[in-house]
């Protein structure tokens, strides 16, 4: 039997699954999105997203990573939005340093901890005209139980 | 409204969104494939639809009416990667220019919105009215 190495021996044992997520977003499509449509501000982006992007002389850029970050997330729960999901129920702030941070309220959350997830992640980066995030779910596996993929879901 | 005055709102609504003229937005058109409407596009046209017919609709909405409430692992099959018969008689119901395209058996999840219609976005706009207003 072939040796292994240790971290392809830990991977194996780990009770965990990780799932990704990416999606991009067209700043200007997104700037477009929001002007013509008052009430999309609100049920796009929490008051938190909006008091850290609203003062930046790029907040286009900003909201648009943010949104790409809300469909990666999405799209590593496997499901897009579904049912009572909303936007706002995966919100996006910063560390003091700057590092955003995922945080999931509502129906999201609710989903999450049926799933077991145990930890949400993103990374986002934007330019004149494109914003991008990835997101990283790791959920807990319960003993004995499979994979499910979310085969049925017609999401968008 | 009537189903033609929502049609009327429809198609502006698909225009404006998508950067197109009215005359290429018809009813058997597809919004995703032959459109090329993106997921924030279909956003757009749910807000403008919202203001011109007072009709709101969510964007998770969209996946729910085509699915009708069927649980996920009744709606496709796993194993397969295809929409189950219990799926696909769902889909007829909402999507019913689909019935003579074989595609039972066939039809893989992530390709069930390529078929939704600016007619079956009609429907829809017109179920929820009804509901509002009963």
């Amino acid at each position: 039997m072939p040796r292994r190495s240790p971290p392809e021996a830990a991977v194996e044992a780990a009770p965990f699954r990780v799932r990704v997520g990416v999606d991009i977003v067209d700043v200007a499509r997104l700037e477009r999105l929001l002007d013509d449509n008052p009430s999309a501000a609100g049920e796009l982006f929490t008051a938190a997203e909006w008091a850290y992007c609203g003062g930046k002389r790029r907040r286009g850029e900003h909201l648009a990573a943010r949104f790409a970050a809300k469909e990666a997330v999405l799209k590593a729960f496997g499901t897009g939005l579904s049912g009572r999901m909303r936007w706002t129920d995966v919100e996006i702030v910063n560390t003091p340093l700057g590092r955003p941070v995922v945080r999931l309220d509502g129906a999201v959350a609710a989903r999450a901890r049926d799933r077991g997830v145990r930890d949400v992640d993103v990374s986002l980066t934007h330019t004149a005209g494109m914003a991008l995030a990835h997101a990283v779910v790791v959920s807990r596996i319960e003993t004995g139980s499979t994979e499910r993929r979310d085969s049925g879901c017609a999401s968008i | 409204m009537t189903n033609e005055e929502l049609y009327l709102a429809v198609r502006p609504a698909v225009a404006e969104a998508l950067g197109l003229d009215e005359d290429e937005v018809t009813p058997d058109a597809t919004l995703l494939d032959e459109l090329g409407a993106e997921s924030i596009d279909l956003l757009d046209i749910l807000f403008r639809l919202e203001r011109s017919t007072g009709v709101k609709i969510q964007a998770a909405d969209l996946s729910e009416h085509v699915q009708g409430g069927i649980p996920d692992e009744e709606f496709g099959d796993e194993e397969k990667d295809v929409i189950t018969p219990v799926g696909m008689a769902q889909l007829k119901k909402v999507m019913p220019q689909i019935a003579g395209m074989g595609l039972d058996g066939k039809l893989q999840p992530e390709n069930v919105m390529s078929y939704f219609t600016v007619q079956n976005l009609t429907d829809l706009v017109a179920a929820r009215a009804a509901a509002v207003s009963a």
